[in-house]
């Protein structure tokens, strides 16, 4: 069965890395085997270099049906009437929504308690980082 | 879209000032999510745990140019996919664009009028103008398909116009009839043309509002 080929929708939402990771990785494959998807992206970005809006890429980039992270607490308590839920479940899985998903792997581990590794990251990048902070004062 | 956070504004607010607890508390809030993003591409965890630490000192160097009226989660997302894409390009995963289109390859030109593309090119303000009407139009349309509880309608047009995919696509993945799909998307591109038209847009620059 040979892969279906990008939408153009798709390849911009590659250029912004927000396809679903598996659906980035297959784009990628295609765009080293396949010098005719190559050409889509150059004109997909050139297009919108060129000022013209996509529908697609305003909507997903303003997350305008994204549930919010509270939201997505309630659905994993599962706290919502099941057609919402079910809508929530297919923007997941199905429309591949990947800060949402990240949201949700999140909420996930913290759900199953903060580890000590948590912990010695967040230091890790606090000390690493903070003497970039503004002067104080 | 989401509404920006009052918390988020009075934590950033103190990071400006150089308070190290607002910045632990900022990493504490955002890490987890940042990570769970960049991990879900790279399937390596000490390379995620550097990319988002490239992310965290992305966000300080950047924050004099912060615009707070931007949502911290989605202006911290997009540092770190610029960091994700830097990392894979060094890695090799991620292919060079062309820096142009051939004309052999079938190059882009306007679907109305034969203007050139040139012609196009825009002030960003205006264009930012043109995308907060095609924001408020989308949103409220959104909106009222949540307040009456039309989930299915939604999931529909997510499909149809976010992941682009055909009504065939879209019928086969809902399990609804084609007619189905394409009366949804239908019923609401016409609502929104109507809500867009009020602010007079060129069809050049709203290409799928307009095509038949």
């Amino acid at each position: 069965m040979t892969t279906p080929a990008p939408t153009d929708a798709e390849l911009l939402a590659y250029l912004d890395e927000a396809l679903p990771a598996d659906a980035m990785a297959q784009v990628e494959r295609m765009l080293r085997s396949d010098s005719a998807t190559l050409a889509r992206l150059a004109e997909v970005n050139a297009r919108r270099d060129a000022g013209v809006h996509s529908l697609s890429e305003i909507w997903r980039r303003n997350h305008l049906s994204c549930p919010t992270r509270e939201q997505w607490g309630s659905f994993l308590l599962g706290g919502l009437p099941a057609a919402e839920a079910e809508f929530y479940r297919i923007h997941l899985q199905t429309a591949g929504c990947r800060r949402c998903q990240a949201n949700l792997a999140d909420l996930e581990r913290q759900q199953s308690r903060q580890s000590a590794a948590t912990t010695s990251r967040r230091q890790r990048y606090f000390q690493s980082s903070a003497g970039r902070l503004p002067s104080s004062g | 879209m989401p509404p920006i956070a009052e918390s988020d504004r009075l934590l950033v607010e103190r990071v400006r000032t150089g308070a190290p607890e607002a910045w632990q508390e900022l990493i504490a809030r955002y890490e987890g999510r940042l990570l769970a993003f960049v991990e879900s591409r790279l399937g390596n965890p000490a390379a995620a745990e550097d990319v988002v630490q490239e992310t965290l000192l992305g966000f300080l160097t950047s924050l004099p140019n912060y615009d707070e009226r931007r949502p911290l989660e989605s202006y911290l997302f997009s540092i770190a996919a610029h960091k994700l894409t830097d990392h894979l390009r060094r890695e090799g995963r991620r292919p060079a664009l062309p820096l142009s289109v051939s004309d052999s390859s079938g190059g882009w030109q306007p679907v109305a009028g034969g203007r050139r593309a040139s012609s196009l090119i825009q002030s960003g303000e205006r264009h930012a103008l043109e995308e907060a009407a095609l924001v408020a139009a989308l949103a409220e349309q959104i909106d009222r398909l949540r307040a009456r509880g039309q989930w299915q309608q939604l999931s529909c047009l997510e499909l149809l116009l976010v992941r682009g995919w055909s009504n065939q696509q879209v019928a086969a993945a809902l399990g609804q009839s084609e007619q189905t799909v394409a009366n949804t998307k239908s019923e609401f591109l016409q609502r929104l043309r109507s809500l867009v038209r009020r602010g007079q847009p060129d069809p050049d620059v709203f290409p799928e509002l307009y095509a038949s």
